[in-house]
């Protein structure tokens, strides 16, 4: 098993997440963005939620469904890191190239990330909400007993 | 968090150096302001920032501050060239994000009737929310003359007036942009954007003057009572946001290789003085210029809306003399900038970041464009769009306390899941037409995340700034028309 990664800096950790799916995210509160909590079993369980629930904001949970598929490779020096810079590649993939990620398969490299992302392409018209980021203010990534739960707040 | 706030006086709220803080912070807020400011994370923000090397002075907030990301937004700070840091969390992702202001001849009641088609005009003149790329579309080497540029790029290709740049933070054109810095990703977004509004809280605001507090300046300024203005605030779009995103990944590795410790990731920094500081820097300076030029085309095109749309017909506009319609001036609130400011009476260089702050720079300063010089620089100071905005002119106050620097909005007061929650109760088109402002707006989800009860009265915040002696307030605007992403 992965040793616990705690990134934030003098911010909240998660509270714990009671709820018997598998992995889920729900929006949290803030000021002027907008923040995820998410979970899963796996990392790249969350890697995959984190990505649908950044779409559904994007397309007013109105993605349409695909089975196209990205190949995804990533520099980053931790999880914390990946976590954001897999979230900024799924952004840059709907805004730019209208790829709506809704699911991924994606490994963990010393260098970062390296997988594939599933989902729908030539979907532009489908993204009606502009989100600029994914920061990494007061992110949180853990691993406790095999459940990994992650915060992640997003400029908007 | 409980932090040991210590009141000054009616309008500053010190919090006193402890721990690591390398200087005091610094609020502006009355009672009342304070109150609110304190049910947020944004008062831990200022002591966050406090902690970084080379900070001079106080880590400074503004009346309007709330919790960002990094700084808080509303936040100002300057570093020392030596032992200081250049942190693109102190600027946003959003860089340049800014307001432009233009006065016209037109009076309130000559368009009060015609709001419905003038808001559609403009609508279908500006290109916005995530549909609106601009009728502008850029080959390469064409956006780094733009970045490279800035307004007066856009001004070169028949895209406004010479005498627009005189009334333009730094002419339009801010020194120091390097494309080569910036990546292919961040030139692939910006591309198709020049010349867009985007969405969240960018907006193209026809008003009136409802309001004069200063006739001297107002007239200065060319603001008349009842006069017709229109205000657009927007950045540098995707281009910017690429560019503070490449930044952080660069200096979160900069910031452990030279062993700058952080609260906040978000806060990641190099010394003022090293490679990865001075590659973000000429790519922030050309996201800034990208942003002035991104003003200036809108601009272009809200006037080519308003010429026609007054006009004698199809074929036939109203001349630019006709309307009178001209630049204010147009300022940044997210930057980083090298100024020289007072510090205990000796002068020197600094890098002021201001994140959702305005530069307001005092009667005087040779940065003031000449024909403002004995008033003050205009700082336009936003609210929300059912209520007022208001303009004020920097200070001396500003140039002793805050590096010239002042509020920027009303700041929100409420989340934008919470805004939506109770925007979603009500008829918010119909609220606002019935206060005579016609909205059109590419999404309703961003009108409910805009409406006015998510934000802080302006008033109040303007009220603080005007009391502490950072800016004098000049003239209240009211909306009529909002074009919204």
């Amino acid at each position: 098993m992965r040793a616990a990664t705690v990134v934030a800096m003098g911010g909240i950790v998660p509270a714990v997440l009671q709820t018997p799916a598998v992995a889920g995210h729900r929006q949290i509160e803030h000021t002027a963005d907008l923040a995820f909590e998410l979970w899963a079993d796996e990392f790249g369980e969350l890697l995959a939620e984190a990505a649908r629930a950044v779409v559904a904001v994007l397309t007013d949970g109105r993605a349409p469904a695909g089975t196209d598929v990205r190949e995804v490779e990533l520099a980053a020096f931790d999880d914390g890191d990946r976590l954001v810079r897999w979230l900024n590649e799924v952004l840059y993939l709907a805004i730019v190239e209208g790829f709506l990620v809704n699911d991924a398969t994606l490994a963990i490299t010393p260098e970062g990330l390296r997988g594939q992302a599933r989902g729908c392409s030539g979907a532009r018209d489908a993204v009606v909400t502009e989100v600029k980021s994914a920061t990494y203010h007061d992110l949180v990534v853990r691993n406790d007993g095999g459940r990994w739960t992650a915060r992640v707040v997003m400029d908007v | 968090m409980t932090r040991p706030f210590e009141r000054i006086d009616e309008y500053r709220v010190r919090i006193p150096k402890q721990g690591d803080m390398r200087v005091p912070g610094l609020i502006f807020a009355d009672a009342q302001m304070m109150e609110v400011i304190a049910t947020d994370r944004s008062p831990e923000q200022v002591v966050n920032v406090a902690h970084l090397p080379g900070i001079v002075g106080h880590s400074l907030a503004m009346p309007d501050i709330h919790w960002g990301y990094g700084f808080p937004i509303g936040g100002v700070a300057a570093f020392d060239p030596e032992d200081g840091v250049l942190s693109p969390g102190g600027v946003g992702y959003d860089i340049n994000c800014g307001v432009r202001l233009l006065r016209s001849d037109l009076m309130h009641d000559e368009i009060v009737d015609r709001l419905e088609d003038l808001s559609l005009a403009l609508y279908k003149a500006i290109p916005c929310g995530m549909g609106g790329s601009s009728t502008i579309s850029l080959r390469k080497p064409e956006l780094e003359d733009v970045l490279q540029g800035g307004a007066r790029w856009a001004v070169e290709h028949g895209l406004g007036d010479n005498a627009d740049l005189d009334v333009i933070e730094e002419g339009g054109r801010f020194p120091g942009a390097e494309p080569r810095k910036v990546s292919d990703r961040a030139k692939d977004r910006g591309r198709p954007q020049l010349g867009s509004l985007g969405s969240g809280n960018h907006f193209c605001e026809l008003g009136y003057v409802a309001e004069i507090y200063d006739q001297d300046a107002a007239a200065a300024f060319g603001l008349g009572l009842g006069g017709v203005t229109l205000m657009l605030h927007s950045g540098s779009r995707g281009l910017g946001h690429q560019i503070c995103d490449d930044a952080l990944h660069t200096m979160l590795r900069a910031s452990a290789k030279y062993g700058i410790a952080l609260r906040d990731r978000q806060l990641c920094a190099a010394p003022l003085g090293s490679p990865e500081a001075l590659d973000y820097f000429a790519a922030m300076a050309c996201a800034v210029n990208f942003a002035f030029a991104n003003r200036q085309v809108m601009t272009h095109f809200a006037r080519e809306a308003l010429l026609k749309f007054f006009g004698r017909g199809p074929g036939r506009p109203a001349s630019p003399s006709e309307l009178g319609l001209r630049v204010v001036y147009d300022v940044c609130h997210n930057i980083a900038k090298w100024e020289e400011h007072d510090v205990d009476g000796e002068k020197r260089r600094l890098c002021v970041h201001r994140k959702g702050a305005t530069r307001a720079f005092g009667p005087g300063h040779p940065s003031v464009p000449a024909r403002y010089r004995d008033i003050g620089q205009p700082v336009m100071v936003p609210g929300d769009m059912g209520r007022y905005s208001f303009v004020l002119a920097g200070a001396e106050g500003a140039m002793r306390e805050t590096f010239g620097s002042c509020c920027h909005g009303a700041g929100r007061r409420l989340s934008r899941m919470a805004a939506k929650k109770l925007a979603r109760t009500r008829p918010i088109f119909q609220e606002l037409r019935e206060r005579g402002v016609f909205v059109r707006a590419d999404s309703k989800a961003t009108v409910e995340e805009e409406i006015s009860d998510a934000y802080k009265d302006v008033a109040d915040v303007v009220d603080i700034v005007h009391g502490a002696g950072l800016a004098r307030k000049v003239a209240k605007l009211v909306p009529l028309a909002v074009v919204k992403g």
